[in-house]
């Protein structure tokens, strides 16, 4: 079971990697592009080259409309995908220098309560985040310079976020079962890697 | 409960979950959703505001600019830049006394041009200089506590996650502070250099010896560092000059060095597929945090706490050095226990309006008034002689021009709002500077600094102990020159145009 939810989660991070890459990909021909238009438009390309020029600006070339937008769809996307494989590897940012001196046992217990309410915000988070992609459908809201609906957006994060809350469920119960058998039954924790 | 009482108390409801070891961006969370619950009387009005604040925080073209440079860092490991650069380093400084170590740094300050992370440059460094050193006889603790301070370097020398992420919370340029950070970056690098050349003195069995390396190989081993150059060239100066926003910047970045690890025959399925994991792990962790904050800080500013605080600290008529050495002095004690980006996303949205509301006096009337001036005049603009006498009068006996001369000279933006916007502006990038060094102490200050874990789990021969009493030789040099910083502004602002 937990190879499965690993496996999942790391199949979520290479999608929002691709993701990233993608728009890092999209950047960079945003800003070729906007170069390249400026340069058709500067006074010497249209003196010494018009021809080169205005075939360059009838192809189109220029920023791509909308890059803004598209990253901030993108990038949502790539964060819900990410957090998957944060959860289950325990990368989550703490401070244990406190808890360390406490017993086995009262670690175990903090563990458990921690991690339920984990997994509760996260299905709150899925749940209101459904609820929030519902209202953006029924509204039909689009974004402002490519008016994509918003909620086409939304749709690729709730995956992100459903997987995300699926094994954060999942974790808080592995927890329970450790604490009440008393045996290690999830690998330690990689830690925080920022 | 007042709701004032309610925002204060929610601070150390926060502090005690963080210290039971719950992750710090839920605690930050559950305290803004409970929170939110008492002010409102309402659970419908924080649950109504999940349905889109998840999203919109992830979704932001700002902070896209924060994996963007996560996955540059890995990339630029991957392309062999790190060898490159303590091999070039090694071979310049390594016969010197104490030379691996001061190689280290300087190949750790070089990685923290292309890297926006500290833990990420003291892990990358770690795995190239430390077996190095202790291949030449270095001491355990002395290599360990060398890398775990070469790698705040990464955080301190632009680009930063850390500067980011103020730069959002206190609505400040990212250019600016990136280009702030440059010359603090530099000193302590020189720093550490020198705590270097002191220790080695100190305790001369702690480093041993390298053979010189002839001339043709130190120089063949400089020309291998140009991509780091190349890449820094691009996006800081690209960002400084305008030709990209921060966000385009990060991603020429990442393009550019996954260009080059692909060319090096570095980038394969099986790194790249390492790289998005990294990637993943550290972006999710920072952007749950980033969540967690702006839930909390959205019920603070509710409770109009921050406020308060900020008007009770002025109504105090305490001096405005005093109130900065105290926050200073606070991150360097919370640093011992918290990592650097939970702090600043904790405690900013309170200091940074304390901050703000202080009058430090750094940028007067007058002189406003002659830098606009000389502006005009480089210019070409042309006067009257006796104007130009006048004006060029008053300007030398330090006085504010009269409203006729500032319309003579045909200068804007010299109102008073104009003013306080650049003194806040200069407030912010200064403050912002010292807290992001503070918080960088905590990563190598006993007993939580996340750096020394990182290097002290590479080498399994030296006790933390060892690293905890070298790295102390560090931590002092960080706060002299954090002293220096707080004493003369300058150093920090004198590349940031007004």
């Amino acid at each position: 079971m937990y190879e499965f939810m690993l496996k999942i989660s790391r199949f979520m991070a290479v999608l929002g990697g691709l993701m990233l890459v993608a728009l890092i990909f999209l950047t960079c021909a945003s800003i070729i592009g906007r170069s390249l238009n400026g340069m058709f438009h500067s006074d010497f390309f249209q003196a010494n080259l018009a021809g080169l020029s205005q075939w360059g600006l009838d192809i189109g070339i220029g920023p791509i409309n909308g890059d803004y937008e598209l990253i901030e769809a993108g990038v949502a996307f790539a964060i819900f995908a990410f957090m998957p494989l944060c959860q289950i590897t325990g990368g989550h940012a703490t401070v244990d220098v406190f808890t360390s001196g406490f017993s086995l046992r009262a670690n175990r217990i903090l563990r458990v309560i921690t991690d339920a309410v984990f997994a509760a915000v996260f299905v709150l988070i899925a749940v209101q985040l459904y609820g929030g992609m519902l209202s953006k459908l029924r509204t039909g809201q689009t974004t402002f310079l490519i008016e994509f609906p918003v909620w086409w957006a939304y749709a690729p994060s709730l995956v992100g976020a459903v997987i995300a809350a699926a094994i954060a469920v999942y974790l808080a119960g592995m927890r329970l079962m450790e604490s009440l058998t008393g045996r290690d039954l999830l690998p330690a924790d990689l830690g925080a890697d920022h | 409960m007042s709701d004032i009482l309610i925002g204060i108390l929610s601070f150390p409801a926060v502090l005690l979950l963080i210290f039971l070891r719950v992750p710090i961006g839920l605690a930050m969370f559950l305290a803004g959703l409970v929170g939110l619950v008492l002010v409102t009387g309402d659970s419908s009005v924080p649950f109504g505001r999940l349905k889109s604040e998840t999203f919109t925080t992830f979704s932001s073209y700002s902070l896209s600019i924060i994996p963007m440079f996560l996955l540059m860092g890995h990339f630029a490991t991957l392309g062999g830049m790190s060898q490159a650069l303590f091999k070039a380093g090694e071979s310049w400084l390594g016969h010197r006394k104490g030379g691996v170590a001061m190689a280290a740094i300087g190949s750790c300050a070089g990685f923290g041009a292309v890297c926006g992370s500290s833990l990420a440059t003291a892990a990358t460094m770690g795995r190239v200089a430390l077996p190095e050193m202790r291949r030449y006889g270095y001491a355990g603790g002395f290599s360990t506590a060398t890398l775990a301070a070469g790698g705040t370097l990464g955080i301190l020398i632009p680009p930063s996650v850390v500067l980011v992420i103020y730069a959002i919370l206190t609505e400040q340029n990212i250019a600016k502070l990136f280009l702030a950070a440059f010359i603090p970056g530099i000193l302590a690098a020189l720093g550490y250099i020198v705590v270097i050349s002191i220790y080695v003195r100190l305790y001369p069995e702690s480093a041993g010896t390298r053979p010189r390396v002839a001339y043709p190989e130190r120089f063949r081993a400089l020309l291998a560092v140009w991509p780091v150059l190349l890449v820094f060239g691009m996006v800081v100066g690209g960002i400084y000059l305008g030709w990209f926003t921060p966000t385009e910047g990060a991603a020429v970045g990442a393009f550019g060095t996954g260009l080059i690890a692909w060319f090096n025959g570095g980038l394969n399925r099986a790194s790249m597929a390492e790289s998005f994991y990294v990637t993943a792990r550290s972006t999710a962790m920072i952007f749950f945090i980033v969540l967690g904050a702006a839930f909390y800080n959205g019920f603070l500013a509710l409770t109009q706490v921050p406020q308060e605080i900020a008007n009770w600290v002025v109504a105090q008529g305490y001096s405005p050095v005093v109130v900065l050495v105290l926050i200073l002095i606070f991150y360097l004690l919370l640093g011992c226990l918290m990592d650097s980006l939970s702090m600043i996303l904790l405690t900013i949205p309170i200091f940074w309006p304390v901050m703000q509301q202080l009058d430090f006096g750094f940028v007067s009337m007058a002189e406003l008034h002659a830098v606009r001036a000389a502006e005009a005049l480089r210019e070409g603009i042309v006067l009257a002689p006796d104007i130009l006498q006048n004006i060029q009068d008053t300007l030398a006996a330090g006085a504010e021009l009269t409203r006729d001369q500032v319309r003579s000279l045909e200068i804007r933006g010299v109102s008073k709002g104009a003013l306080d916007r650049l003194n806040t502006e200069q407030v912010a990038i200064w403050f912002g500077i010292l807290v992001l060094i503070v918080v960088e102490v905590g990563l190598i200050t006993p007993p939580v600094g996340m750096n020394l874990f990182i290097i002290n789990a590479m080498d399994r021969e030296t006790p933390m102990v060892e690293t905890y009493k070298a790295v102390m030789f560090f931590v002092v040099s960080d706060i002299i020159r954090v002293v220096f910083l707080v004493a003369f502004p300058f150093i920090t602002l004198m590349l940031i145009p007004w």
